[in-house]
């Protein structure tokens, strides 16, 4: 077929179950293949592994002048990047807060527990509802200070800004795009009156670290402040929902290889690893070129709209050997789930211990539990891929 | 992670000892988060880790080498005879 439809076809939802023959169509085709809408697609793991290194490649939609307010830096180049996730990083991670997630081990652990003390042999249970969704909404919420009561209310706001962030193909989005801004708006709002209420009386969640900073040149705008509060409620949880999700659905897929991590727990944090590589929750990112740019012989021109599918690369034959097998012990295994280069999951090795803890929580019922669909029904992002029901029979 | 003492245990002692890879580290820190005990990020760039593994941080540290973007923890597991 031509390849000039590929996003097209990609994006198109009877795709969700099974992109991958497509993506093996894209590699062939490639390295990079422009599309019916001018856009160009890559597919590739060394391509897209070095674009993702290059700094003339912008993660900025001002850049093709798309929308006038300052985005969260997921969106942001250097040095503004640097300086945003150098700041949120403080109540969070290295060098500040090095323990900060490690201490969140025993939590995750109780929360996973509770929500696995209904699952008895015989019963129909539905994965994403009742497990793989609650553990890293409570768990975000906790760390950053939000009720988890008001889930209901940034569940809204979260469907509206994750839809208008889906790639698709030029681009009739306008309607999302309006529901987006608006529930962008409300959700900052919520989140820095949230933040206020903690200020001179700090807790230990991040908006509390964040309002009581004493340095004034550590200090988020009240802007910076709603769009990285915003970000990192919503990419804490609507990724780590799908790499629990897919991770019980190919290990149903594979009995043989539960069996194996049932006999050899220890090969769990490689098996993590091996899904953020063979079932990703993240299949594509965008980004813009500053200049006119060279890729494996093509000439994408300055300010054109570059797709990169980390999906694909992450099985691509050039890079991985036998990459449609599904190998929790594989070598080597540089994967492209976390994306690369400076934008780099922020929340990785948060999202390693969640989906650590929960798949080995759930090992022991998984042994003689089916799938009730296969494939089950998927969500309708294509970007954030992932099952939006996961029915198994206990 | 100290060996046994004293002579004539027949026990082995199985001692978890890393080393990083310090010209593939690239200092997205991922080991420090998930290991915190082990590895110390010090100032912005230098990595600073413990080469013998405490028996209570092992899993910890199996899960760092895994973390790690450009696999640059290498681990061995050492055994070495109570008695040296
Ligand atoms: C399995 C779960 C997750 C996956 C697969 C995932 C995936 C990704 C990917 C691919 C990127 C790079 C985006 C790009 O290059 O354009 C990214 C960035 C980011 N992620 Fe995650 N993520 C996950 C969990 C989390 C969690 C739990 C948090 C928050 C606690 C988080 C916060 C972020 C932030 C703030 C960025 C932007 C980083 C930057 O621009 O410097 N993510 N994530
Ligand atoms: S995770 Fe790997 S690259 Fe990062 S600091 Fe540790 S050893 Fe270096």
């Amino acid at each position: 077929m031509d390849s000039a439809t590929l996003l097209a076809r990609i994006t198109d939802y009877a795709s969700r179950p099974n992109p991958y023959p497509l993506y093996a169509e894209l590699r062939e085709a490639g390295p990079v293949v422009q599309q019916a809408d001018g856009s160009y697609l890559i597919g590739t793991y060394h391509e897209i592994a070095a674009l993702l290194h290059d700094p003339r490649m912008s993660a900025d939609p001002r850049t093709r002048g798309e929308v006038a307010h300052k985005p969260p830096f997921l969106r942001l180049d250097d040095p503004e990047h640097h300086r945003l996730r150098t700041l949120a990083m403080r109540p969070f991670g290295p060098p500040h807060s090095p323990r900060r997630v490690d201490s969140m081990r025993g939590e995750i652990d109780r929360i996973t527990r509770e929500l696995l003390q209904s699952f008895e042999a015989g019963r129909q249970i539905d994965i994403v509802d009742d497990f793989a969704y609650p553990l890293p909404v409570t768990v975000i919420c906790r760390l950053l200070g939000v009720p988890r009561e008001d889930e209901p209310l940034f569940r809204a706001w979260s469907d509206a800004l994750v839809a208008a962030a889906d790639v698709r193909p030029e681009d009739d989005s306008a309607e999302e795009d309006k529901a987006g801004d608006q529930a962008r708006m409300e959700m900052g709002g919520y989140l820095v009156n949230l933040a206020e209420q903690r200020r001179g009386d700090p807790g230990d969640d991040m908006l509390s670290a964040f309002v009581n900073e004493p340095d004034p040149a550590l200090r988020l705008t009240q802007e910076e402040l709603a769009e990285t509060a915003v970000l990192l409620l919503i990419a804490g949880h609507e990724t780590t929902v799908n790499l629990i999700t897919n991770g019980s659905l190919t290990l149903l897929r594979h009995p043989e290889q539960l069996d194996r991590l049932r006999r050899e727990p220890e090969l769990l944090p490689r098996a993590v690893e091996e899904l953020l590589r063979y079932e990703p929750p993240v299949h594509m990112r965008g980004r813009v070129p500053h200049a006119d740019i060279d890729v494996a012989g093509t000439e994408i021109p300055q300010h054109a709209s570059v797709i990169l599918a980390l999906a694909s690369g992450n099985r691509d034959p050039m890079r991985f050997d036998e990459p449609d097998r599904f190998d929790p012990a594989r070598p080597d295994n540089q994967h492209l789930g976390f994306g690369s280069g400076i934008h780099l999951c922020y929340g990785g090795p948060l999202a390693r211990i969640e989906a650590q803890a929960a798949l080995g929580a759930l090992l022991p019922h998984l042994g003689g539990a089916s799938l009730v669909e296969d494939p089950p029904p998927y969500r309708q992002n294509a970007m954030l891929r992932g099952p939006r029901h996961l029915p198994i029979q206990l | 992670m100290l060996e046994s003492e004293g002579g004539g245990t027949a026990e082995d002692v199985v001692e978890m000892r890393t080393v990083v890879d310090l010209t593939r580290c690239q200092g997205y820190a991922q080991c420090v988060f998930l290991a915190p005990e082990v590895f110390e990020l010090h100032g912005e760039e230098g990595l600073l880790y413990a080469t013998a593994v405490p028996d209570d941080q092992a899993e910890r540290v199996r899960q760092a080498a895994a973390a790690c973007p450009v696999q640059a923890i290498l681990l061995g597991e050492e055994v070495s005879s109570g008695a040296r």
